[in-house]
């Protein structure tokens, strides 16, 4: 199969799957439903208001997380050459959880749109700490960025579980349901923040894909085809953390899929070519939006927090990819 | 200063470069020139800075004192992008968990070539496949990289290297650490391609046949610079690197005036001196 084949696919499945999930949920619509309400004819106006107000809106933030971690995760891997590397290790999720708790113990307030935006500044404080220790390193910058990352996580955590040992109940309920994440939150309204942030990154990796590649090879060899390497995982960094920060804000904590999904994509195509980064995105994006019908088809009147599937069904889809592949070789 | 005499800027004009790590000096005050259309081979024991020198010289290392000069040009003033057009290097092989094809790797070659939207077009293509032919690989150009052997590997760096279409091709070490077949193969690969070569050697021997003009430095200071058989002396194998050899004309060698130098060693000496004590 070749790589244009391989990427038809994804688009198809992408598309059908998304179709799908709309007619997924409490309450029962049909695929004709789905139909009707998209190109608004002849159907119930109850049943298009729960479908263009209600999962449309969640399904596209659902493929959007999951299209955004996931190329976050890809970037992060790429320019740190680790393959452990994901969106949460550097420490940007456990800065959003900071400023989340900072913020509920402050205000007492525990929803709401501030609520994402206090979580998008404890991810910015973390991202430019970070920075700002991991990017004044020339020599052994990567191994800086990674230990940078993890003990800025530890350390967000601490402050935290400090924050929630004062707190009332109500505050940690409220904590607890956010870092597992969830697209319930999802409005027409919000949509092209991520949506613009994801394109402008996207657009950006596309651009630097020669340049990202290289990176795969080491520093000096990217050094000597032209690249000046420190300063473009820098603008990497940078890139991926904003993208985490706003979809961290959007949809708390929604783990693994960043860490994942490159490596899946990865399995069944080269890196380097084209299609790769289009790939990832799709198949993080289609990912998701299983998921969120799983988490509000699973129980019935109930919904499942998004990080707790997520991190379920993906770590065994992931060991057994990993498990199977040592077979064939 | 220069000479200038034939009217030609040589390709690498080095003048007075030094480079250190905090208080210890690597390389001192080092002056040489290198023409175009040559083997260059840069020999010196462990340690000596050879590997220092050639990351100046590709521009990886900015020296603390003195300049290098490519075609006239300081290198630090002009844009890396510039500088990688002109010369690109091979490397010891680099590790990498990642899937990428052979095609991949190749074609990193066109980075400096191309702005940042700019599609690989058919032309490219197709010079990144004759690339790959001509290093031999073409049954593996779908293959991951990651999979190849080490003298494989070696081979699509140099296809890299040739898609760069550099005027000077620098290669540290480029055959360390692979069997004698690898080593011979690899460098006569990058001696048919029509590029100036400069490479670090372990293998004087090899160095020897290969090479047009060799290098020699020792404790980052440039000791002799000349044809093989101008270099590779009795006296300077002891001097440098410390062993007793016996210096002979290699048996392919055409006359005796062009001879190629071979060397043979000796061994049990240190023993010996120790007895005659």
């Amino acid at each position: 199969m070749t790589d244009r084949v391989r990427f038809s696919l994804c688009v198809c499945v992408a598309l059908v799957s998304c179709f799908l999930a709309l007619s997924f949920g409490a309450a029962s619509t049909s695929m004709s439903d789905v139909l009707h309400s998209l190109i608004s004819q002849g159907s119930d106006e109850f049943i298009q208001r729960i479908i263009l107000q209600l999962r449309m809106p969640r399904m596209i933030l659902a493929f959007l997380a999951g299209a955004g971690l996931a190329l976050a995760g890809l970037i992060l891997q790429t320019v740190t050459r680790n393959p452990l590397a994901d969106p949460y290790l550097f420490g940007i999720s456990s800065g959003a959880s900071f400023g989340v708790v900072c913020f509920i113990s402050l205000t007492g307030v525990s929803f709401g749109f501030s609520m994402s935006i206090a979580a998008f500044l404890g991810s910015l404080l973390s991202m430019f700490l970070l920075i700002g220790i991991a990017g004044r390193r020339h020599v052994g910058q990567v191994e800086a960025m990674l230990l940078a990352g993890v003990a800025l996580s530890f350390l967000f955590s601490a402050l935290t579980s400090l924050l929630l040992y004062f707190s009332d109940p109500q505050a940690i309920t409220a904590i607890l349901f956010w870092t597992m994440g969830s697209f319930s939150r999802a409005e027409w309204g919000t949509l092209w923040i991520p949506l613009t942030v994801i394109i402008a990154c996207m657009t950006l990796m596309i651009a630097f894909r020669r340049q990202l590649n290289a990176m795969l090879l080491g520093d000096e060899s990217a050094a000597t085809l032209g690249i000046h390497a420190q300063r473009f995982r820098i603008l990497m960094l940078l890139l991926s953390s904003l993208i985490t920060a706003v979809l961290v804000a959007m949809c708390g904590g929604v783990g693994f899929v960043g860490l994942m999904i490159p490596h899946i994509v990865r399995y069944f195509t080269s890196q380097g070519s084209s299609h790769n980064l289009l790939m990832t995105s799709l198949v993080g994006g289609t990912f998701m939006v299983w998921v969120d019908v799983l988490c509000r088809t699973l129980l019935t009147n109930q919904e499942l927090p998004v990080g707790v599937i997520t991190a379920a069904i993906g770590s065994v889809f992931f060991l057994s990819l990993l498990y199977f592949r040592k077979q064939r070789r | 200063m220069q000479l200038k005499s034939q009217g030609t800027t040589p390709l690498i004009s080095v003048s007075d470069l030094s480079w250190g790590i905090a208080d210890k000096t690597i390389l001192k005050s080092i002056n040489l020139q290198l023409n175009a259309g040559q083997f260059i081979g840069l020999l010196g024991p462990n340690g000596a800075g050879k590997s220092s020198l050639l990351r100046c010289l590709y521009r990886y290392l900015k020296p603390q004192q003195g300049a290098v000069f490519l075609a006239g040009d300081n290198i630090w003033q002009i844009s890396a992008d510039e500088f990688a057009k002109n010369v690109a290097v091979v490397l010891q092989e680099s590790p990498s968990q990642f899937n990428l094809s052979v095609f991949d790797v190749v074609s990193l070659g066109l980075t400096p070539h191309k702005t940042l939207f700019s599609a690989t077009n058919a032309d490219d293509k197709k010079r990144i496949y004759q690339a790959i032919e001509q290093v031999g690989l073409s049954h593996h150009t779908q293959q991951s990289f990651d999979s190849l052997s080490g003298g494989e590997k070696q081979r699509a760096l140099i296809a890299r290297s040739i898609v760069q279409q550099p005027k000077l091709l620098i290669m540290d070490e480029p055959t360390s650490h692979l069997d004698v077949k690898y080593q011979i193969q690899i460098m006569e690969l990058a001696k048919s391609l029509d590029v100036t070569v400069l490479a670090s050697f372990h293998d004087l021997n090899l160095a020897a046949s290969v090479c047009d003009e060799l290098l020699v430095i020792d404790e980052g200071q440039l000791i002799t610079q000349g044809t093989p058989k101008e270099v590779l002396t009795e006296q300077l194998l002891s001097d440098v690197f410390g062993v007793c050899a016996r210096v002979s004309a290699h048996p392919q060698s055409t006359s005796f005036d062009e001879f190629v130098p071979h060397i043979t060693y000796y061994y049990g000496y240190n023993r010996q001196e120790h007895q005659d004590d």
